[in-house]
C-alpha cells in the first residue's frame, strides 16, 4: 500500500512537469510504465489546468492586446475551406449518402446488409495481408490522422551522407496501432537483393527494436506513403528507424541505420 | 486590469459555470463547426482569434512559428469540435487545453531556445472588449483567483513556465535559482492549482446537487 502510494505520488510528479516540460528519456519511460500500471491517470492529468493557467495569465498580462493579423485569418479561412472541400470530394464519404438513402427502402436494406456482412467477412480475413495494406494508404494516412488521440509525427533524419537530402515523416499511435511512413527521395533497392526494414523502438517492453514490417523503392523522386506494420503490440514507440536488410527481412538487425525518426530531434544528424 | 477576487467571488462564479454550461449547451459555437454550420469557422476566429494569437506570441519564439501555430490550433479546432461536451467543461476551457497542447508541439518541433523579442501590440477596443468578455467565463475566474492565491514568486515562476514558454534551465538563469528548486515548485504549484480546482468542483457539486 505505501508502496503503491509512493508510485502514484511519482506519477502525479511526472505528468505534472510532462506538462510543461520534455521529461528525459528515464523519466518518460518511468511515466510511461507507471501509466500503464495505474489506468485512473491520463496523461492529459494537467492539460486543462496548464490550458487555464495559460489563459489566466494573459487575462492578468496589461501589454497582451494583439489583434489576430488579417493576412493570417484570411490564410486559415482558405485552409479550412480547402480541407472541407477536399473532405467532402473524399470518394469514400461520397458513396455513403447513397448507401444511407438505399437503407430507407426495407427492400434494399437486406440485400445491401447481406453484401455488407460478405464483404466485411472478406475484408477481415485478407486484411492482414501485405498487399491488401497498401491500398487506399493516403485515405488511411488521413483517417488516423483525424481519429487518433495519441498521435505522434516525427521526422526522419539521415544517418549516413547517402541519406541527408532524404524528406518525410512518420505518423504513429499506440492506441490504434497504425502508423504510416511518408518519405521522399529514397534510393531504389533490388527486391531480389535486398529490403528496407522499418523498426519500432519500445524500449519498455523490448529489449531490441520491433519489427515493422519491410518496403521495396522501385521507383525513386516520388513521395511514398507505407504502412507501418508492427510484429509485437507496441505500447509505447519512442523512435522508429530504416536499415536495409536480406529480403523480407531480418528479426534482429546487425546493419547501419539509414533514418531515424526518433521522438526529440537529434543534436547532430550525421 | 488588476482582477480582484476573493472566495466569494469565486464561489459565485462557479454558480456562474453551471449558468455558462446550460447556454453553451444551446449555442456551443463549436457544436455548430462540428456539424459545418456556414460561417460558424469564421465566427469562431473572430472570437477566440486575437486571444489564441496573443498567446502565441508570447509562447513562441518568433512570429512564424506563431503563424504555423495559429493556424495548427484553428484547424485542430474544427476537426476535435465534435468532442467538445458542454457538460465536462466550458468551451474556452476546450479551446484553451487544444491550444496548449499546439503551442507546446509547436515549442518542441523548433526545441529552440526562447529569445527575448519585443512585441508589437496593436491595441483596439476589439481586442479589449473580448478580453473583458472573457473575464466573466466561470472556469477561468477560477483559474485567476487561484492563480492570484499564490505567493507572487511562484506566481512569477509559472507565468514565465506556461505562459511565456521559458524552460526549466532558463528560468533558473532568469530567476538566479537552483534548477531543482525551479522544478519543485512549479510541480507543488501546478498540484495545488489541481488540488484547488477539484475542491471548488465538488463545492459546486454539493450546492447544486445536494
Amino acid at each position: 500500500m505505501v508502496k503503491e502510494d509512493t508510485e502514484k505520488q511519482i506519477l502525479i510528479d511526472l505528468l505534472a512537469l510532462s506538462a510543461v516540460e520534455p521529461l528525459s528519456n528515464e523519466d518518460e519511460q518511468k511515466m510511461a510504465q507507471l501509466l500503464t500500471k495505474y489506468p485512473e491517470f491520463s496523461k492529459d492529468e494537467f492539460a486543462e489546468i496548464t490550458g487555464l493557467s495559460q489563459l489566466g495569465f494573459y487575462l492578468k498580462d496589461h501589454t497582451a492586446h494583439e489583434k489576430l493579423p488579417s493576412e493570417l485569418r484570411n490564410k486559415i479561412l482558405a485552409t479550412y475551406e480547402n480541407s472541407k472541400s477536399s473532405a467532402k470530394n473524399d470518394p469514400l464519404l461520397s458513396i455513403f449518402p447513397g448507401l444511407l438513402k438505399a437503407f430507407t427502402k426495407p427492400s434494399y436494406a437486406w440485400g445491401i446488409t447481406a453484401m455488407l456482412i460478405i464483404g466485411l467477412s472478406y475484408s477481415m480475413i485478407t486484411f492482414k495481408t501485405y498487399e491488401n495494406n497498401y491500398r487506399y494508404l493516403p485515405l488511411k494516412k488521413m483517417v488516423l490522422q483525424n481519429t487518433a488521440d495519441d498521435l505522434m509525427q516525427y521526422p526522419w533524419f539521415g544517418k549516413t551522407s547517402d541519406f541527408e537530402s532524404i524528406k518525410g515523416d512518420m505518423i504513429w499511435s499506440n492506441q490504434k496501432q497504425k502508423g504510416f511512413i511518408k518519405i521522399t527521395g529514397m534510393p531504389m533497392n533490388d527486391p531480389s537483393q535486398n529490403q528496407y526494414q522499418i523498426w519500432i523502438v519500445d524500449p519498455i517492453q523490448y529489449q531490441n527494436p520491433v519489427d515493422g514490417g519491410v518496403f521495396d523503392i522501385t521507383k525513386s523522386g516520388r513521395e511514398l506513403i507505407i504502412p507501418i506494420n508492427p510484429k509485437l503490440p507496441i505500447s509505447n514507440a519512442r523512435g522508429f528507424a530504416i536499415t536495409l536488410e536480406q529480403p523480407g527481412g531480418v528479426v534482429v538487425s546487425s546493419q547501419p541505420l539509414l533514418l531515424t525518426a526518433p521522438k526529440e530531434r537529434p543534436k547532430q544528424t550525421i | 486590469m488588476e482582477i480582484a477576487i476573493n472566495n466569494s467571488f469565486i464561489n459565485s462564479a462557479s454558480k456562474y459555470g453551471m449558468a455558462n454550461t446550460e447556454a453553451e449547451n444551446q449555442e456551443s459555437l463549436l457544436a455548430k463547426v462540428a456539424s459545418g454550420e456556414s460561417k460558424a469557422f469564421e465566427e469562431l476566429i473572430k472570437k477566440y482569434g486575437n486571444l489564441i494569437w496573443s498567446i502565441a506570441r508570447r509562447y513562441l519564439s518568433n512570429q512564424a512559428e506563431a503563424e504555423d501555430a495559429v493556424q495548427e490550433i484553428f484547424l485542430a479546432l474544427w476537426k476535435y469540435a465534435g468532442r467538445f461536451d458542454a457538460n465536462k467543461g466550458s468551451e474556452i476551457t476546450f479551446i484553451a487545453t487544444i491550444a496548449r497542447r499546439r503551442l507546446i508541439d509547436g515549442l518542441r518541433k523548433n526545441n529552440k531556445h526562447k529569445i527575448l523579442q519585443s512585441i508589437d501590440d496593436s491595441i483596439t477596443d476589439d481586442v479589449f472588449k473580448q478580453k473583458s468578455n472573457l473575464e466573466t467565463n466561470a472556469e477561468l475566474s477560477l483559474a485567476i483567483g487561484i492563480l492570484e492565491s499564490l505567493d507572487k514568486k511562484d506566481q512569477e515562476l509559472l507565468s514565465l513556465s506556461i505562459y511565456q514558454g521559458y524552460s526549466h534551465v532558463e528560468i533558473a538563469k532568469l530567476l538566479n535559482l537552483p534548477l531543482g528548486t525551479v522544478k519543485t515548485k512549479i510541480r507543488r504549484n501546478l498540484m495545488k492549482i489541481r488540488e484547488k480546482i477539484k475542491d471548488d468542483k465538488m463545492n459546486v457539486t454539493k450546492i447544486y446537487h445536494g
